[in-house]
C-alpha cells in the first residue's frame, strides 16, 4: 500500500511539473509584457522588473530562473497589475474562500437531490417517472453551467427581482446568503444530473442483479434486498465521481463566477490574464492544477478503501 | 407415495414483450413428495426456470402468472401478494442458484450473507446467527470456516462459492429446496461433489428438491422421479428408472439420444432444427416439426397424457391405440440395454 502510495505521489509531482512548464512557455510566448497594462512605469521601474523575470534573457533560461525561484525560494513572484506589490499566493489566498464556499455548497446541495432522483429514475424504471427525471438530466448535462446561471440571472433576478442580480460581498447575514442562492443554483444542475445519472444506471444494473435474486429468495423483503443490496453495491462507484465531481463544478465556477461578479478565484483567473499578471495567472493555473490533481489522487487511493477486492485483492492478484 | 408436499395444477405463466404475449409455460402439472428429488428436465428455454421462478415468487417484472395453481401447505402461492410470500420465500422453499459467481453479493462479506436473512427475519439473534452459519459453512464442507467467515466472495473459488449459496439456501431450514441447474457453471469434478453435497443434506435435513437441469447425466445421479419439458409443457414423466429404460416420449427419446457417453461409436445424435418460437406456439404438438415420428394428428391436435404405469405418463399420439407401433430409435435402444447391464453388473458388486 505504501509503495502504490509513493508512486502515485511520484506520478502527481511528475504531472504538476510538466503542467507547470506548459503553463509557463504558453503564458511567456503570448503577445505583450508584464508591465504593458501600466503605461505608467518610470523606466528604472521596468528595467528592475526586467531584472527579476530575467525578461531579455532567452526563455530557456528564464525558465531555470522560475523554476529556481520556485524551488530553492517558494518565490512564484508578485502581482504587477491586479494588487501590484503583493505576493502572488497571498492575492489567490483572499480569493479561495468565496470560491470553496460557492463550490462545496453546490456539492452538498447536489448530492442527496441527485441520489434521491437516481433511486426514484431506477426504481419506477421506464415510467412516467423516469422518463420525466431522465429528461431533465440530458437538459441539464448538455446545457452549460454559464447559460443557466444567465438565465437564472435575467429571470429571477432581473425580472422578477426575486434575489438580487450580482453578488454581494459586503453585504452580511441574510443578504449575503440571497445572493450567494442564483450561483450556486447555477452551478449544481450539472452536478444533480451527473449523480442522478450514474446511479440510475448503477442501480437498475445492480436491481436485475443475480445477487439481488439470491437477496428475494433468502427471505429478504423487497425493501431489504434493494436497500442492502442494491444501493450499497451502487453508492460505492459513486464515491468515485463525487470527488472529481468537484473540480468540475470548480471549472464551471470560472464563468459564473464572472457572471454574477463574485470576486473568487476564476474572476482573478480572467482579470489576470487580461491584464499581463503573468505570475498571477500561472499561481492560479497551479491552484487549479493542483486541486484537481489531489482529487484523482484521493479517488485512486479511496478505491483501495472503499472497494474489499481492491483492498484486500490488491496485494496478490492486481 | 407418500405426502404430496407441493403441487402445480395447470400453471400458465406468460411474458409480455414488445413482439407480444410469449407464452413460457403452458397448463402444466406435477407434484413433489416429501423426501423426493424430482428433476425436470430439458433443451434452454423449455420454461424450467420460469416454473421455479414462479413457484419462489420472483417472476420478473413482465411476467404474470394467467393461471393454475402453486398448493403448498394451504396456501396458493400462484395467488398469494408479496407479503405473504415473505413467510415462505427462503424460510420454507428455498433456491440454489446457477451461477454462484454472480449470485453472492461481491462487496459483502461471506458470513454476513449468510446469516443475513435469520437476522433480518428476526429468527435469530447476531450470536446464534453467526453460529449457525459457521455450522453451515461447515456442513457445506468449507474448510476453516471462522476465516473465510470474514471473506469476500471474489476469495472463494466457483465450487466454494456454490457451496455458500447452498449454506445460504439452507439458513432458515427449508423444506423445499429448488436447484436450478445448479453444476452447469462448474467444472466436471467440482460437479460431482456439488451432486453428492446436494444428496447428502437432502438425507440428512429431509429435504423434497426440485432438481432442473438440461442434463441427463446429471439427472441420473439424482432423481427419484423426472419430468421432461418442452416449449412450456410437460411431455413425459415418470419415475427415474422408467424414464432411463423405458421413454415413451419421442422427444425423451431424441434428449437420451443426444446424451454423449463413452460407448457410442457413431457420430452423436443431435436434434435437428430449433425449439418453437413462443410468441406463437405451434398448434398439435409443439415437437411434431423436429420430430421424425410425428403423426398427422400432431400437426393439428396436442396429444393427451397417455398412462404407461401408475407413476409413468407421456404425451405422445404414438400411444394411442390406434398409432402405429414405432420403436425408439435402433442407437437409443442399444444405449439402454447397455445402462441396465451396467446397473445390474453394478447391483450384483
Amino acid at each position: 500500500m505504501i509503495k502504490y502510495i509513493a508512486q502515485r505521489v511520484l506520478a502527481l509531482l511528475i504531472t504538476l511539473f510538466i503542467i507547470l512548464t506548459i503553463a509557463f512557455l504558453v503564458i511567456r510566448l503570448m503577445p505583450g509584457s508584464i508591465y504593458d497594462s501600466n503605461e505608467m512605469l518610470s523606466a528604472d521601474m521596468v528595467k528592475i522588473l526586467e531584472d527579476k523575470y530575467h525578461l531579455n534573457d532567452p526563455l530557456l533560461v528564464q525558465y531555470r530562473y522560475f523554476l529556481e525561484d520556485i524551488l530553492l525560494h517558494w518565490d512564484w513572484g508578485t502581482s504587477v497589475a491586479v494588487q501590484p506589490r503583493v505576493p502572488v499566493w497571498e492575492v489567490l489566498a483572499s480569493k479561495i474562500p468565496i470560491t470553496l464556499q460557492l463550490n462545496f455548497v453546490s456539492l452538498l446541495i447536489s448530492l442527496p437531490i441527485g441520489i434521491l432522483a437516481g433511486i426514484f429514475a431506477a426504481i419506477y424504471q421506464n415510467t412516467k417517472v423516469d422518463y420525466t427525471i431522465s429528461f431533465f438530466v440530458v437538459v441539464f448535462i448538455s446545457v452549460p453551467s454559464f447559460i443557466f446561471a444567465t438565465v437564472l440571472q435575467y429571470f429571477l433576478a432581473y425580472k422578477l427581482g426575486w434575489f438580487p442580480i450580482i453578488y454581494n460581498a459586503t453585504a452580511t447575514g441574510a443578504a449575503k446568503y440571497l445572493s450567494m442562492i442564483l450561483p450556486i443554483t447555477a452551478l449544481s444542475f450539472s452536478p444533480i444530473a451527473r449523480v442522478t445519472r450514474y446511479l440510475r444506471g448503477e442501480l437498475i444494473e445492480n436491481l436485475s442483479s443475480e445477487y439481488m435474486l439470491l437477496a428475494r429468495t433468502k427471505g429478504l423483503t423487497r425493501l431489504q434486498a434493494t436497500v442492502r443490496h442494491s444501493m450499497r453495491n451502487s453508492f460505492v462507484p459513486l464515491a468515485n465521481i463525487i470527488i472529481p465531481m468537484f473540480t468540475n463544478i470548480l471549472t464551471g465556477s470560472l464563468v459564473v463566477e464572472q457572471i454574477f461578479s463574485v470576486a473568487g478565484v476564476g474572476g482573478l483567473l480572467v482579470e489576470s490574464i487580461n491584464s499581463s499578471d503573468h505570475t498571477l495567472t500561472i499561481a492560479i493555473l497551479i491552484f487549479y492544477s493542483m486541486i484537481s490533481l489531489l482529487t484523482i489522487l484521493i479517488v485512486d487511493l479511496s478505491y483501495g478503501i472503499i472497494d474489499p477486492r481492491v483492498r484486500i485483492g490488491g496485494g496478490s492478484n492486481g | 407415495m407418500s405426502e404430496k408436499i407441493l403441487q402445480v395444477k395447470d400453471l400458465t405463466v406468460s411474458f409480455s414483450s414488445y413482439a407480444g404475449q410469449v407464452h413460457a409455460v403452458r397448463d402444466i402439472s406435477f407434484d413433489l413428495c416429501r423426501g423426493e428429488t424430482l428433476a425436470i428436465v430439458g433443451e434452454s428455454g423449455s420454461g424450467k426456470s420460469v416454473t421455479t421462478k414462479a413457484i419462489l415468487g420472483i417472476l420478473p417484472g413482465n411476467g404474470t402468472i394467467e393461471g393454475g395453481e402453486i398448493l403448498y401447505n394451504g396456501m396458493d402461492l400462484a395467488k398469494c401478494s408479496d407479503k405473504e410470500f415473505e413467510s415462505v420465500r427462503g424460510k420454507k422453499i428455498s433456491l440454489v442458484f446457477q451461477d454462484p459467481l454472480s449470485a453472492l453479493n461481491p462487496i459483502m462479506k461471506i458470513g454476513k450473507q449468510i446469516m443475513e436473512a435469520l437476522v433480518l427475519s428476526k429468527a435469530a439473534t447476531k450470536g446464534e446467527a453467526k453460529e449457525r452459519a459457521l455450522e453451515l459453512m461447515r456442513r457445506v464442507g468449507i474448510p476453516q470456516p471462522e476465516i473465510r467467515f470474514n471473506q469476500y466472495p471474489f476469495q472463494f473459488s466457483g465450487g466454494m462459492r456454490q457451496r455458500i449459496v447452498i449454506a445460504i439456501a439452507l439458513a432458515c431450514n427449508p423444506e423445499i429446496l429448488i436447484c436450478d441447474e445448479p453444476t452447469t457453471a462448474l467444472d466436471v469434478t467440482i460437479q460431482a461433489q456439488i451432486l453428492e453435497l446436494i444428496n447428502e443434506i437432502k438425507e440428512r435435513n429431509n429435504l423434497s428438491i426440485i432438481f432442473i437441469t438440461h442434463d441427463l447425466g446429471v439427472v441420473a445421479n439424482v432423481a427419484d422421479r423426472v419430468a421432461v419439458m418442452y416449449a412450456g409443457k410437460i411431455v413425459e414423466f415418470g419415475r427415474s428408472e422408467e424414464i432411463f429404460y423405458d421413454p415413451k416420449n419421442p422427444y425423451t427419446w431424441a434428449l437420451l439420444s443426444s446424451m454423449p457417453d463413452l460407448d457410442t461409436k457413431e457420430q452423436l445424435f443431435s436434434i435437428p432444427g430449433t425449439p418453437p418460437n413462443m410468441l406463437h406456439p405451434p398448434a398439435g404438438d409443439a415437437f411434431h416439426e423436429r420430430n421424425q415420428y410425428a403423426l398427422k394428428i400432431d400437426t393439428r391436435e396436442a396429444p393427451p397424457f397417455f398412462k404407461v404405469s401408475d407413476t409413468h405418463y407421456a404425451a405422445t399420439w404414438l400411444l394411442d391405440p390406434r398409432a402405429p407401433k414405432v420403436e425408439p430409435p435402433r442407437v437409443l435402444r442399444e444405449r439402454i440395454e447397455r445402462m441396465k447391464r451396467r446397473a445390474a453388473e453394478h447391483a450384483g458388486q
